[in-house]
Order: C-alpha cells, then sequence, then structure tokens
C-alpha cells in the first residue's frame, strides 16, 4: 500500500481529515484546488496539487470525465471521494473499478442497492431488519396512498423515493391530507431530485436518529463500532451529534440490538468499507431501519473519539486489501463520552446560510478537543458549497465533562467577519434538556432561538471591533 | 475618531474613540467611558479592559462590514454616511450572493405583500423572495439562472 497515489476528490475539513489519515500511513496524498477556491485551506494537508479546472460544481468536484483525466495523467491509484459530490455515485465507483483505480468506499454494487430508497429498504426486509411499515414501492396514486395509510395507521408520511435533507416530505393525519398533500410532495419531489416517485410510511412522533458505525473488510469481515445520537437537526441536517446514545444510555441490551442489526444490514450487500446505518427510534425504544450511507459521514469523530477506532485510516487500508487495526469484534470498547457541535456559516438565529469573509480566527481550548476545520483569517465562504466549515469535538470520562469541555471549547472559539450557529450552540449547551440528554428530532422547534439568542453582542464587542481597525492602521502606517 | 455602525434596518449608533500611546484606547458610547489596553505576546494581541485580565483579540483589520451574532453592521470610520439611497419595502435586494432559480412575475404584475416574487438560490438553498409591501411591479433586473452579488436590486415594487 505504501507509495501508493491517492487522490482526494473532495475540499474544506474533510479533504484535511483524509490526507492526514493517508500521510501518515505512507500514502501520497494529492489534493485538487478549482477556479472559484482562491486559497483552498485543505491544499496545506496534501503532498500534490492539482487544478481543476472549472467555476462550478458540475465542472469541476462532479466532472466524472475530467476527474478520470486526472487520474490518468497524474498515475493516481486510488481515489477517496470524502462525503458528498460523487461519495455516492454508482456511475462513478464503476468507471473507476473499469480503469483498475481504488475507489476508497464499498463495492458499486453495495452503493447502488444502499442508494435507493425502495430498493435498500427490500433488502434490509429481506435480511429481518425492522423497517418503518409502509408502501413496499412507489405509490403512483392518491387512492393507493389512502389504502396503505388506513392499513398502517395514521400519522403517516409522504416521501419522495428520490429524498433526503428533509426535502420532499409531508406528515398527514388523516386521508384528507393525504389527497391535499400528494401533488405538492410530487412537485417538490420532481423539482428536488428530478423524480417524481412517492413513498408512504408511518409517521414516528418525536423520534431519535441513531445511527451505527460499520467497518468492513473485503474478506467479509463486518464490524460495528457502536452509535451515535444525531436528534439535534435544523431543516433535516444535524447540527449536534453525540456517542453513545444518551436515549439508548445504559439499556446495553437496546444497543447490542441495534448494533447487530446495523451489521445484518451491511452483511445483506456485502459491504466492504466503512459506512452507516441509519435509524429511527421511537419514544418506546423499537427502532426502523431508515437507510445506509456508503461513505464516511461527517460526524465520524465522535465515533473514533469514544472507541480509538481510526475510521478514516482503515477505510483506506481495506480498500487497499490491508487488514483492519483490530481482529474482533470485542477489541472494540466504549470509553467515555463524546459531543459534536456543527459549526456553520449561519445566522444563529434564522439558521439561514451567511456566506462571507473571516477576518479573525482564534481559539483556546480546554484538553480533550478537536477541532476538524478549514478555517483561517482571510478565508472566504462563497454560496457554492456547504456552510459548515468545522466541527468541535470534546471528549470527556462521562456525558457531564464533555459537556462541560466543550463548553469551555465554544468560549474560547472566535470566528470573526461572519455570522456563524455559536451563540446558537451556547443556548443549546446551557439548556435545561439537552444537559439532561432528554431531546428528539422535534429539539430545535422547541428551543426558540428567536428569544433566547441575543440579535446584536454587548458594546463591549464594538469596542475591541474598534481596536482591531486602530490597530490594523497604526500597523500600515509603521 | 467617531466610529458609525449603521445595520440593514438603517438604525444607527455610534462609538468614539481615542488612541493613546502604548496601544490604549479611551472609549465613549452614550456618555460612557470605558478603557481598553492592548498588548502583544507570542505574536498574538491580547486585550484588557481592567488591565489585570487578559483575553485574545482576533480580528485586526476588520472588513467594513461588521458582524455582531444576528445583526450585519457597516462600519465608517470618521464619516456619517449621507444620501444612501434608502431600500423601502418595495425593493428586492439580495442579502448574500446566489442564483435565480425562479422568476414569478412580469413587469406590471400586480403583488400583496407576503406574495413570494422570485426563488433565489443561495448556498445550496432554496430561499422564497417575497414582496414587502402591496403594490406592482415597476423593474425587474435579473433573469433566470443569473448569478447575483449581495446588494444587488433584483426587483422593484411601487407601492
Amino acid at each position: 500500500m505504501k507509495g501508493k497515489r491517492v487522490l482526494i476528490i473532495n475540499r474544506g475539513e474533510i479533504a484535511i481529515r483524509v490526507a492526514k489519515a493517508l500521510n501518515e500511513l505512507g500514502l501520497v496524498s494529492v489534493g485538487v484546488w478549482t477556479d472559484n477556491e482562491t486559497e483552498p485551506p485543505h491544499l496545506e494537508y496534501c503532498q500534490e496539487w492539482v487544478h481543476l479546472k472549472g467555476n462550478n460544481n458540475k465542472e469541476t468536484y462532479l466532472d466524472i470525465p475530467k476527474i478520470m483525466k486526472i487520474i490518468e495523467d497524474y498515475k493516481i491509484d486510488g481515489v477517496h471521494p470524502g462525503y458528498g459530490f460523487l461519495s455516492e455515485n454508482r456511475e462513478f465507483s464503476e468507471t473507476l473499478a473499469k480503469k483498475g483505480v481504488t475507489f476508497i468506499g464499498p463495492n458499486p454494487d453495495a452503493v447502488y442497492k444502499m442508494g435507493a430508497k425502495d430498493i435498500s429498504k427490500q433488502i434490509a426486509k429481506e435480511a429481518g431488519v425492522p423497517v418503518v411499515p409502509g408502501s413496499t414501492g412507489e405509490v403512483a396514486t392518491i387512492e393507493e396512498a389512502i389504502k396503505i395509510g388506513n392499513e398502517i395507521g395514521y400519522p403517516v408520511l409522504l416521501k419522495a423515493v428520490a429524498g433526503g435533507g428533509g426535502k420532499g416530505m409531508r406528515p398527514c393525519a388523516s386521508d384528507k391530507e393525504v389527497k391535499d398533500n400528494f401533488a405538492a410532495v410530487q412537485r417538490e419531489a420532481l423539482s428536488s431530485f428530478g423524480y417524481a416517485g412517492l413513498l408512504v410510511e408511518k409517521y414516528i412522533l418525536n423520534p431519535h436518529h441513531i445511527e451505527v458505525q460499520i467497518l468492513a473488510d473485503k474478506k467479509g469481515n463486518v464490524y460495528h463500532v457502536f452509535e451515535r445520537e444525531c436528534s439535534v437537526q435544523r431543516r433535516h441536517q444535524k447540527i449536534i451529534e453525540e456517542a453513545p446514545s444518551p436515549f439508548i444510555g445504559a439499556d446495553e441490551a437496546v444497543r447490542k440490538d441495534i448494533c447487530e442489526t446495523a451489521v445484518k444490514c451491511a452483511k445483506a450487500v456485502n459491504y466492504d468499507s466503512a459506512g452507516t446505518v441509519e435509524f429511527i427510534m421511537g419514544e418506546d425504544k423499537k427502532f426502523y431501519f431508515l437507510e445506509m450511507n456508503t461513505r464516511i459521514q461527517v460526524e465520524h469523530p465522535i465515533t473514533e473519539e469514544i472507541t480509538g477506532v481510526d475510521l478514516v485510516a482503515n477505510m483506506i487500508k481495506v480498500a487497499f486489501n490491508e487488514p483492519l487495526d483490530f481482529k474482533s469484534q470485542d477489541d472494540i470498547q466504549i470509553r467515555g463520552h463524546a459531543i459534536e457541535l456543527r459549526i456553520c456559516a449561519e445566522d444563529p438565529i434564522t439558521m439561514l446560510p451567511a456566506p462571507g469573509k473571516i477576518v479573525g480566527f482564534e481559539t483556546t481550548f480546554p484538553q480533550g478537543i478537536r477541532f476538524d476545520h478549514c478555517i483561517f483569517p482571510k478565508f472566504t465562504i462563497t454560496p457554492d458549497f456547504d456552510p459548515m466549515i468545522g466541527k468541535l469535538i470534546a471528549k470527556g470520562f462521562n456525558r457531564e465533562v464533555a459537556l462541560r469541555k466543550v463548553r469551555n471549547a465554544l468560549d474560547g472559539l472566535i470566528i470573526d467577519g461572519i455570522k456563524t450557529n455559536i451563540p446558537l450552540h451556547k443556548v443549546i449547551l446551557n439548556e435545561e434538556n439537552f444537559v439532561k440528554g432528554k431531546y428528539s428530532t422535534a429539539y430545535i422547534g422547541t428551543i426558540k432561538p428567536q428569544e433566547k439568542v441575543a440579535v446584536k453582542e454587548d458594546i463591549e464587542a464594538f469596542m475591541l471591533k474598534i481596536a482591531g481597525i486602530e490597530l490594523n492602521q497604526m500597523g500600515s502606517q509603521s | 475618531m467617531r466610529y458609525y455602525f449603521m445595520n440593514q434596518e438603517m438604525e444607527e449608533f455610534s462609538i468614539d474613540v481615542e488612541v493613546g500611546l502604548c496601544k490604549t484606547f479611551e472609549f465613549t458610547h452614550e456618555g460612557n467611558k470605558k478603557s481598553l489596553q492592548v498588548r502583544k505576546l507570542a505574536g498574538k494581541h491580547f486585550y484588557s479592559f481592567d488591565g489585570i485580565a487578559w483575553k485574545k483579540l482576533a480580528a485586526l483589520g476588520v472588513n467594513e462590514v461588521l458582524v455582531s451574532n444576528s445583526e450585519t453592521y457597516k462600519v465608517y470610520r470618521g464619516y456619517k454616511p449621507s444620501g444612501l439611497n434608502k431600500s423601502g419595502a418595495g425593493a428586492l435586494i439580495t442579502q448574500m450572493p446566489g442564483k435565480i432559480v425562479k422568476l414569478m412575475k412580469n413587469v406590471g404584475d400586480k403583488v400583496t405583500k407576503g406574495e413570494t416574487v422570485l426563488i433565489l438560490e443561495a448556498m445550496k438553498m432554496e430561499n422564497e423572495i417575497k414582496s414587502g409591501a402591496d403594490g406592482v411591479i415597476k423593474t425587474i433586473n435579473i433573469k433566470e439562472g443569473q448569478a447575483l452579488e449581495a446588494g444587488f436590486l433584483m426587483v422593484e415594487i411601487e407601492e
């Protein structure tokens, strides 16, 4: 494996994370930069840099022929896709396979089977994994949707087959609501995903989003690396994750059950890389298969922190047929608790993206903090990419300690010049129910940030900024 | 030196500053005085309001735009702006760079307050841009697919 040349088709913090792992394993990390990233911070960690010409994602991070050309010209042996972009694209992994280039991810068949919601649900069902009761395939008409609604009982959720990120789904409590919403969800599905197919399933009240990390090799060994609780979400996107799940808590029987179920899912598609099986868990702790993400996930660090397993390095190793760092499931144990906050360039009250230019960045962190980020002064956050700019991860002996550390770290994290969700995180970390670990995916809707986050900082903050400008004036004169 | 801060609702306030020797700053805001010291240590700037407790100073040389939690301010050093074109409820201006996905109205169409006029995509999100007033579309300066900078006047509505 040593000396193999690996192209990272991604940017931001995940490109840095992957480059670090490649360098440490003795591989050559090859990073890319595009025309609308003038100073990409991720290149700092890449040993070689390649220009990926183009101004938008279609011409760059999603352009398979262009990427294949780079692979040929620069004699690339393997590709790490990170998350997003081409990470779960079957065509890309198949094209690489045909050229004999290693895709650092699962085999194309697993990507395909877990990529389509209706197929993955069918596979899970056949493997004996509980799925949310609902239609077995696409529902074409309102009448059919109503029939299923009466069979499984209301409330039900109408959702797009190709959906994700919270788009193209609506809960309905009666025949009438199904009738009223059906066409609207179809339209949303078509405009967001280019495909109007719909599913009907049972709507679970106050659900928890709990996922299990999987690590598998190419010899058929599939291991789980325990669960993550990802129920703090806005617009169906996660903003705070923790491991292990405070909702499962000390209920080891449930933990064992959900983790072993996830392994069953992965085995059903001959999974052979790092991946995540997502479940929805009701208030009764019954859980149902939601989907499998066939890539490394944003929130992987909390699992690494509580188990000591380097997921990214192991993912690279298995792709090149190297053995995993451990030999049995029992080698993996939970030690302590980890919390991750996603730091996003967005308004802390409206939670809408707020691009801009970072003018200042300073950290003063306690012991036990990991900050995976791509922030540096003068870095411009453009509207072309996701607003997430960093992940603040705290590990502690238990949840209380991890909370204490992450609160203190947040006070020592200063990002100046752009709006960030740091003030919102501060509110959540001191909110009674979050502190107790009592929250579901409905949580963000209950905390009313417009009442709790101060619109304006106190006057001292403005004085500091004046001092900054004046100091800069002095500097430029001397 | 007087600093003026103005938010998007055109609300403003000012802070006076006198810069002394050895990086000391005397601020006056609404009659209240406050002083600040800055020291450089290990390549970083630290500040103190009382000379005892010190913290890192993050930004040097801030843009003319300043962000405070959920508010964005324009900063004017030493002068008060005049003749700013005051945008009323009838002017739809981009708050962030983005791309026009869909334009729902034509010039001459009637709109009511809160009605969606266009859809702007910014940071992978579609935002419905709504009319801030009842009126008639007077001008449209955009077309579908167009990429825009922040502060661009997209549509004007005559009340």
